[in-house]
């Protein structure tokens, strides 16, 4: 119960700051202007043309490994617990994020924005769900691997429950690093520096659940820490679980690294 | 149009824009004069709300700048110092993005776009990418960008910054024909440039505001800051300690002129004509006199006596 409580919350605050954005249509121009620099710069395709590569690879290899046999994981769960899954999300997010504020506030046109009328708000969420809608692009190509599988497959082996968990645990991790890349790039003018920011921590955060494994610390410890680990979470999810512990977790951050973010950018309006 | 009543600014460690209150009436060209670091772009910034003061109020066309921040940012067309631009945009997307943000839809925005375009001599680059324009192009761009929703205010920070004198005269041109429309408030720190353009002229020192006043005032004000010089034939040391002691003199400053002749350059304190008691003086000592002119201030003249610093003076 209180879960439903909390998420029906979370989910009120994003449909509220949703709606704030979208009145007026000034968010709107803020995303669609956002997008466009995306695809207009190389580095989308290249990251693009990557992710579709590494995916490519570990599709094609996990359907290598269930020919040989029988397995007792899904073709889902092969693909994204592979190496190949885990070096893209190392490299999309500081990547996709770095830019954003980083270079507004280089070019100096952040001033021109935030003297139209146009409030912090609405150029943060138009930046966040601009890098966002970005990141969804780079996992659909993915999908149609397993949806063509599907299509020509005779039995269930793409499982449903594995399938949908994975994408959603896609798309929180996803919502809660490109937050991170949000505030890292806010905090500096430099994209190189806000690019190392958000590797950093997403690695951080990464390695939560690693680095303790041969530590002598008591077991709580150890557990409690694991609780916190991306990579159990991940596992969790692309073996069908979808937990709701882990979308108040993912998405609760994510709120608090924006408002974080939103300080910050209001912050430099203080100083020098 | 513009109303700013004890405006204040602090750094840490440092005011930049010191209590300052002045207005700034519809239909108005404003020139806002200062030497570096006077405080012009902090009181500019104040006011376009891109940044908040630390005390005092300002308001925009009836808006306050912190409350109503929005309604007053939309009566104003800005065009900061620099002229940021998105490098990767061609001039009419760009201009098109800003006209979107601004609230403009449709045919307005067609309409607006094209107006700024042709009034700021864009057609031809209105394809080109931004980051293969000139200085000069870019400038044009800014200032498309400002006027583009017709605001009632256009506040320029530094206009005429880096262009090479053609651009400058061109850009003063069109200043003057926007002003015949809109309210201007346009920083500098280029004389002449206040001079030509404007109605009014703010004079800003260390934060403060030293003088406000139309240009034509505040140098009839300070005419006799003006310096006279006299040509004299006599030992020219023992002329100016004579010259110095005369009431009102404040610096005497002498050259060899020809032969025996020596030529004395003369400044007075504010409200003083000191002509006569030197002509005066140069008959009581019997030395031959061949010239005596006044050479009438300039803005110039009333910008340094007003802003040097008594450490630099």
């Amino acid at each position: 119960m209180p879960f439903t409580i909390t998420i029906g919350l979370l989910l009120s605050i994003i449909a509220l700051s949703l709606w704030k954005f979208l009145s007026g249509g000034t968010g709107m121009v803020l995303l669609v202007k956002e997008l466009r620099s995306f695809f207009f710069s190389p580095v989308a395709w290249v990251v693009l043309t990557l992710v579709m590569l590494l995916n490519g690879f570990s599709f094609t290899a996990a359907l290598a490994d269930l020919r040989e046999g029988e397995r007792s994981v899904t073709l889902t769960a092969y693909t994204f617990n592979s190496i190949q899954f885990w070096l893209a999300y190392f490299f999309i997010f500081p990547v996709i994020t770095m830019r954003l504020f980083a270079e507004e506030q280089k070019l100096g046109t952040i001033e021109t924005l935030l003297t139209a009328p146009v409030t912090t708000i609405q150029l943060l969420l138009a930046k966040y769900l601009a890098a966002l809608s970005f990141y969804i692009i780079l996992w659909l190509p993915s999908l149609l691997n397993f949806l063509l599988f599907q299509m020509n497959s005779t039995d269930n082996s793409a499982s449903i429950g594995s399938l949908t968990g994975s994408y959603i645990i896609i798309l929180l991790v996803g919502m809660f690093n490109i937050a991170i890349g949000c505030l890292a790039s806010a905090l500096t003018k430099n994209q190189l520096v806000a690019a190392m920011i958000c590797f950093t921590f997403c690695l951080l955060h990464f390695l939560v659940g690693f680095i303790l494994q041969n530590l002598p610390v008591s077991d709580v410890f150890r557990e409690l820490v694991t609780y916190f680990s991306t990579q159990v979470h991940v596992r969790a999810f692309i073996d069908g679980l979808i937990d709701t512990r882990q979308l108040i977790y993912y998405m609760s951050f994510a709120i608090l690294l924006l408002s974080i973010t939103h300080h910050v950018l209001e912050f430099r309006k203080w100083k020098v | 149009m513009i109303r700013v009543s004890n405006l204040t600014k602090r750094y840490v460690g440092r005011t930049a824009v010191d209590a300052i209150s002045f207005n700034v009436e519809p239909g108005e060209i404003v020139g806002f004069l200062g030497p570096n670091g006077a405080g012009k772009t902090t009181t500019i910034r104040i006011l376009t709300g891109y940044m908040p003061a630390t005390s005092g109020t300002a308001t925009v066309a009836g808006h306050d700048i912190l409350r109503d921040s929005l309604k007053a940012r939309r009566k104003i067309g800005y065009m900061p110092e620099n002229v940021p631009l998105y490098e990767d945009m061609r001039v009419k997307e760009y201009l098109r993005f800003r006209a979107l943000l601004k609230g403009m839809r449709g045919r307005e925005a067609r309409n607006g776009i094209a107006e700024a375009i042709d009034l700021c001599g864009l057609t031809e680059m209105r394809g080109k990418m931004i980051s293969a324009l000139s200085k000069g192009y870019r400038q044009r761009v800014g200032l498309a960008d400002a006027l583009i929703h017709n605001p009632e205010l256009l506040i320029l920070d530094e206009p005429t910054n880096g262009l090479d004198p053609n651009q400058i005269r061109r850009v003063r041109k069109l200043i003057k024909q926007l002003g015949l429309s809109h309210t201007i408030l346009i920083s500098t720190h280029i004389l002449s440039e206040v001079e030509m353009i404007c109605d009014r002229v703010i004079i800003l020192d260390r934060g403060q505001v030293r003088a406000a006043d139309t240009p034509e005032n505040l140098i009839n004000r300070l005419r006799t800051v003006g310096h006279i010089s006299v040509e004299i034939k006599t030992p020219a040391v023992m002329a100016a300690d004579k010259i110095k002691k005369l009431p009102g003199v404040k610096k005497v400053m002498k050259e060899i002129a020809d032969g025996e002749w020596t030529r004395f350059t003369v400044r007075a304190e504010s409200g003083t004509d000191v002509r006569e008691s030197v002509v005066a003086l140069a008959v009581a000592n019997k030395w031959s006199l061949r010239e005596i002119h006044t050479h009438g201030a300039s803005l110039e003249d009333v910008f340094v006596e007003l802003t040097q610093s008594p450490h630099t003076g």
